[in-house]
């Protein structure tokens, strides 16, 4: 019976209860829609019998489109009743290689497959190399929907109703929760005084983003840039401090953008110089000391000129 | 479990819609994602069949007018049962659709909207009727052209009468070029061409037709004589089975085209012959 190749009329066929995937968004089923409508399924969907009926291991949404289509039959693969944790990670890897899911989807099946491996190696959890070997996935991807994944649950209750919407509806996004969590988890290692409370802190940068106060998910890494500051371009700490407090005061309608600019772009902005001089000076000891000094290209050498005149007027003679 | 398909999101939207169907067609016949017949291409997500000779079927779906009810619309026009289809969609949805453009398609078509908002409350936007009776806005707007002002306003109020009443609507049809004949036939008494203009309708168009004077123009006093023999069987045939009902909805929306055609070559055809048909209501 394994890999038998079979037409199944698609009300013997089931979900598979364990399928990570949870959102079939209408644009994307619509398209699939009208493509197995013009050309047929192409591909049988997997299945495995389970009494009378045949569940699921790859090929939901081709099922979701035959039933929607009516269609009488649908081709399926049949395969052996696969083990918990071979059937996820089945599901897993058919993705890995193909159109890759959610990361919330991922991040809400990974502790299943966490717990079924430790049932299966006496209680030993998963390595992430070993859970990128198992799952397919990158260990940067696994370290996003690790972000994902710690936040409380009433953080994955918005993201999933966001994730159900129409992407034309959609104002936050998976992408937004991820650089907000190393944003804030950046603010709390180095300024741990910044946050008093981290879902308030949340709560306020969604509400923000939301009314467009903080305009794009990317200003998060300027928040991590302010709180990295001290050490980097020496900023003082009250003053990071009480520009990240304001940021994360619900009463201040100001997003993270205008205060990066205040205070903190200039001195950015001067590390980058500073790295630059750095190395032009090195350049230039290094030509003083070779025998080759006189050959500097002209080019070099005009632009030199003018870059002496231009810091003679800012610095005076 | 029924609705399972659906994202928590859209299960709420078919919950709601259905209450709403509920109390205006009743729960008759209900049926939850399964196919209205193996010949239509599309499962609707719950269907009605609060009469012998209707069937009212629903679409929850976040995509206005998606391609499988787009594709399905020939199947369900063809289907052997009046069928009435409404797409149900969070408000939003509606509300975001640029320009209103595919809801504009959508109600063009013939099909009904729903929408149901966040607190739950479902609303009827667009009522809708039997599929197979739909007239494209856009080619019964081409199919008037040609036409008198006055025609024209006479054929858009049967058009309007036909959306909610197929029989109505092709009376109202037939009505018109009825009139067009007795216009015809006042003048043509009035100059002598034919003896008398008084008898039934059948009797008017065989002295037009008999006419040497309108011999060339036989072809579309045969089409009318026709026509109007059969608009009155068919606007006037109760029926008795769905089967039935189906038919007549297709022959009446045929008949109603038909009448629309031939007003159209009448008035050329007279105008030809010298007539101007000032007044055709009858």
């Amino acid at each position: 019976m394994t890999n038998e190749l079979k037409q199944l009329a698609p009300d013997r066929i089931k979900r598979n209860p364990d399928n990570p995937r949870i959102f079939f968004r209408s644009e994307e089923m619509d398209t699939l829609t009208a493509s197995i409508k013009r050309y047929g399924i192409q591909v049988p969907i997997t299945v495995y019998q389970d009494g009378r009926h045949y569940v699921l291991i790859d090929g939901e949404r081709r099922w979701r489109c035959a039933l929607k289509l009516n269609l009488p039959s649908i081709p399926a693969l049949i395969q052996e009743k696969p083990s918990p944790l071979r059937n996820l990670l089945l599901m897993f890897n058919i993705h890995a290689l193909r159109e890759q899911w959610d990361y919330f989807t991922i991040a809400r099946k990974l502790p299943d497959v966490i717990g079924l491996f430790k049932k299966e190696n006496r209680g030993r959890e998963p390595t992430e190399i070993e859970l990128s070997e198992l799952t397919g996935l990158t260990r940067g991807q696994i370290r996003r929907c690790r972000f994902l994944l710690d936040l409380p649950e009433k953080y994955h209750e918005i993201l999933a109703r966001e994730l159900s919407l129409p992407k034309n509806l959609q104002t936050l996004s998976e992408d937004f929760f991820i650089e907000m969590e190393r944003a804030l988890k950046t603010v709390n290692t180095r300024l741990p005084t910044a946050i008093r409370n981290m879902d308030t802190a949340r709560d306020v940068l969604i509400q923000k983003f939301r009314s467009k106060t903080i305009k794009n998910i990317t200003d998060f890494r300027m928040l991590s840039k302010m709180a990295t500051s001290i050490g980097r371009v020496g900023m003082q700490e009250e003053k990071a401090l009480e520009a990240i407090k304001q940021i994360l005061n619900p009463q201040r309608k100001v997003g993270i953008q205008e205060i990066f600019a205040e205070h903190f772009e200039m001195r950015f902005d001067e590390r980058k110089v500073l790295l630059s001089v750095d190395s032009i000076y090195e350049y230039l000891e290094i030509s003083i000391d070779a025998e080759d000094a006189d050959e500097i290209s002209e080019e070099l050498r005009g632009r030199l000129v003018k870059l002496r005149t231009l810091i003679t007027r800012v610095l005076g003679r | 479990m029924p609705f399972d398909t659906l994202s928590p999101r859209l299960k709420a939207v078919a919950t709601a819609s259905l209450s709403l169907c509920r109390n205006r067609w009743g729960h008759q016949g209900l049926r939850k994602e399964e196919p209205i017949d193996g010949s239509i291409s599309w499962r609707p997500t719950y269907f009605l069949k609060p009469s012998r000779f209707e069937i009212i079927a629903v679409e929850v779906d976040d995509k206005i007018y998606t391609e499988v009810l787009k594709s399905a619309a020939h199947d369900i026009g063809n289907f052997d049962h009046p069928i009435t289809v409404y797409q149900a969609s969070p408000l939003d949805v509606f509300q975001n659709d640029p320009r209103m453009a595919r809801i504009g398609l959508l109600r063009d078509h013939g099909f009904g909207i729903i929408t149901v908002d966040d607190e739950g409350n479902a609303r009827i936007q667009h009522t809708a009727q039997p599929l197979a009776q739909n007239i494209l806005p856009t080619r019964f707007e081409s199919d008037l052209s040609g036409l008198t002002q006055s025609l024209k306003i006479a054929f858009r109020a049967a058009y309007v009468t036909f959306q909610t009443n197929v029989g109505q609507g092709l009376q109202q049809a037939g009505q018109i070029v009825e009139g067009m004949i007795g216009s015809i036939c006042s003048q043509a008494e009035a100059n002598g061409t034919i003896a008398t203009s008084a008898g039934s309708l059948a009797d008017k168009i065989d002295l037009l037709y008999q006419s040497n004077h309108f011999r060339q123009y036989r072809g579309t006093l045969g089409g009318v004589r026709s026509f109007v023999r059969e608009f009155r069987n068919t606007a006037s045939h109760a029926p008795r089975s769905a089967k039935e009902a189906a038919e007549k909805i297709r022959n009446c929306k045929d008949g109603f085209l038909t009448g629309l055609r031939l007003a159209k070559q009448l008035r050329e055809d007279m105008q030809r012959a010298g007539y101007i048909i000032r007044q055709f209501v009858p």
